[in-house]
């Protein structure tokens, strides 16, 4: 997450240095008087670098994805009840007996 | 055993159904929309930038957009480890969502960069 941040700043910051030279190349074309034809080979350069560099940040910085499946690994239960503490096990009702399954013989 | 059966019966019409109806959780299918989002509309304003730099006029800018979204494409299909059906319902929800609003933040910052570079 933190790395691909900086990755896109970084790339952002590519691009704008890309179109700053980008514009003192019109500048110098003005000077000398030439007609625009494309961009200078470095600033294509920089701009495929920052299109990359975007490109990771736009894919790793929104996060993972997560499964929709309702059986795979990452969606199963595995948190137990808030109320564990409250549970006991342990008390004086075990020794009477059980009279529900009497009645229910007759 | 005629009771018995039925519920058999029943037992097997019920797990018909289940495996009918497709199953999926829809929280994680809404957060995996929302990060597909997030990646189109970003990447759209960068082309858009590099479009508006390189000085593309015309058509070239919208082929220049269909180029960076088919790229985004595959990059989303190998983020998700090649196997859209666990992550997603269809395709088309990981080709074609968010293509038309990214459309249009990729004309604002293409005409944008474009006024900025060339024309000021």
């Amino acid at each position: 997450m933190g790395l691909g941040f900086v990755i896109g700043v970084f790339g952002g910051l590519i691009l704008a240095h890309a179109a700053y030279s980008t514009i003192q190349y019109r500048g110098l074309l003005k000077i000398v008087e030439e007609e625009f034809s494309g961009p200078p080979m470095n600033v294509v350069v920089e701009l495929l670098l920052g299109l990359v560099f975007c490109m990771w940040a736009a894919l790793t910085v929104p996060g993972k994805f997560l499964s929709i499946l309702p059986h795979s690994e990452e969606n199963r239960m595995v948190s137990l009840p808030a109320n564990l503490d409250f549970m006991i096990f342990n008390h004086r009702g075990k020794v009477f007996p059980l009279e529900m399954d009497l009645k229910l013989k007759h | 055993m005629a009771g018995h059966n039925d519920s058999s019966a029943a037992e097997k019409k019920s797990s018909e159904l289940t495996s009918d109806i497709p199953t999926f959780n829809a929280e994680n299918l809404q957060s995996n929309m929302k990060i597909i989002y997030y990646s189109r509309t970003f990447l759209s304003i960068i082309g858009g930038v590099i479009a508006g730099i390189l000085g593309f006029t015309g058509w070239t800018g919208f082929i220049f957009y269909f180029l960076v979204m088919a790229i985004t494409s595959v990059g989303l299909v190998a983020k998700a480890g090649f196997s859209i059906d666990s992550y997603f319902n269809s395709w088309n929800q990981v080709i074609l969502d968010g293509f038309f609003s990214g459309l249009m933040s990729f004309v604002l910052f293409w005409t944008f960069a474009y006024d900025m570079v060339h024309i000021f």
